[in-house]
């Protein structure tokens, strides 16, 4: 029983130590995501002609 | 003498003249035309991309699925690199059917696994209760165990 209790112990120890850094790497993340999408649609023939082209590259590349 | 040479002299220079300028206005006219083809083309393709976004809806599109259509012209630009048949191609298809394989036989396998222990289980309470009551489901049984033993 105190074996148990001290794991569940250090786990919550850290979980409470971790899950600021956590949560502020899925908000960033999350920002990111709001960032890329909003770009994509705020310039989408930029957007898609890039990509065009980056697979155009990345297909010659595989080609040889 | 003198005046006929110096004639000379002065008609040849004229003569130079003459062709520089031609050549400077043929120039100059390449020039033109290059840049009036070029931008015939440019507004060419305009109009082409225009046309395309508004056949197949691009905006709407991209507005609904942004990564989606991002990865897709990533594709289509892929293919006109002609990396399509390529190995780097081949090893993605392979990893992809492997997964895909994976995925769809997983429930496969777990429904078959499953139905067959329903029907085992099935068959082993049915036989219980049908030995419980009689005495010809013990001899079925023993008569199967006896068989299994003579086999063996």
């Amino acid at each position: 029983m105190e074996m148990t209790e001290q794991i569940e112990k250090t786990a919550r120890e850290i979980e409470d130590r971790f899950r600021p850094q956590i949560e502020e790497a899925k908000k960033k993340v999350s920002d990111l995501n709001d960032r890329a999408v909003s770009y994509i649609k705020e310039n989408p023939g930029k957007c898609l002609l890039g990509a065009v082209a980056a697979g155009y590259i990345i297909g010659r590349i595989a080609r040889r | 003498m003198e005046s006929s040479e110096s004639g000379s002299v002065n008609g040849q220079r004229m003569e130079a003249n003459s062709s520089r300028a031609s050549g400077a206005l043929t120039v100059g006219q390449h020039v033109d035309r290059v840049s009036g083809s070029a931008h015939e083309a440019w507004s060419r393709t305009r109009e082409t991309v225009n046309e395309l976004k508004d056949r197949f809806d691009l905006d709407g599109r991209v507005n609904r699925h942004p990564y989606g259509m991002v990865a897709a012209a990533l594709g289509v630009g892929y293919v006109l690199g002609g990396g399509f048949f390529s190995p780097l191609t081949a090893r993605i298809f392979r990893i992809g059917l492997r997964i895909g394989i994976r995925m769809a036989a997983i429930p496969f396998l777990e429904n078959e696994i499953r139905g067959f222990a329903d029907a085992v289980m099935a068959g082993h309470d049915g036989e219980g209760e049908g030995g419980e009551g009689s005495s010809s489901g013990e001899g079925k049984r023993s008569q199967s165990k006896g068989s299994k033993g003579g086999k063996r």
